[in-house]
């Protein structure tokens, strides 16, 4: 399960929505519980009236929920990282542990990722060595 | 735009592990954290 994989990265999820906190507790019951085989393992955040969700540019006025927003948060409060859909498609959650990836090996080493990196790819050490070198390391028909 | 930008801090009431409980983002501090915005509870996707 992802939420396990995000554990294994020291990654806390926080999800939000406009539902009451008896609404959660109702969806943990009754659907959530039986999908995942356990109880929703973090904390499920009420937002009515969309407080937080207009903090972070989500909240849709006319329809008065949250749209699908994802906020990758660094141990400093930074937000690294946004995703935002519309409410018909859900979210990739390997995409979202990629990125964690990515940015947790950028600032342990101060690599950088090129396009398309995954786990154990190719990285790069910024320098004025490699400017306009960058193609002696890395071609992105082979990575 | 919110990209490298400090996360707003909020505190709400959550739902967690059979309890009611007031959660701040600033707690957080200090670990990587994923916030997740949804359209609503019983929803399909």
């Amino acid at each position: 399960m992802s939420y396990d994989k995000l554990q294994a990265l020291n990654v806390e999820v926080l999800s939000v929505s406009t539902d009451s906190v008896h609404s959660h507790k109702i969806w943990n019951e009754t659907e959530l519980s039986k999908m995942v085989g356990n109880d929703i393992p973090f904390p499920m955040v009420s937002d009515q009236g969309g407080t937080i969700g207009r903090l972070y540019d989500v909240y849709n006025e006319e329809a008065g929920v949250n749209v699908r927003g994802r906020f990758l948060i660094d141990p400093e409060g930074i937000i690294q990282a946004v995703e935002v859909l519309s409410p018909p498609v859900g979210r990739n959650p390997e995409e979202l542990l990629r990125q964690i990836k990515a940015y947790q090996h950028h600032q342990k080493t101060g690599e950088v990722m090129p396009s398309g990196w995954t786990e154990g790819g190719t990285t790069l050490k910024p320098s004025p060595a490699l400017t306009g070198k960058v193609w002696k390391e890395w071609n992105p028909h082979k990575h | 735009m919110l990209v490298t930008k400090k996360a707003p801090d909020f505190t709400g009431m959550a739902f967690h592990q059979g309890k009611y409980k007031k959660v701040s983002l600033e707690d957080y501090r200090g670990k990587w954290v994923v916030l997740c915005f949804y359209p609503g509870d019983f929803t399909f996707v």
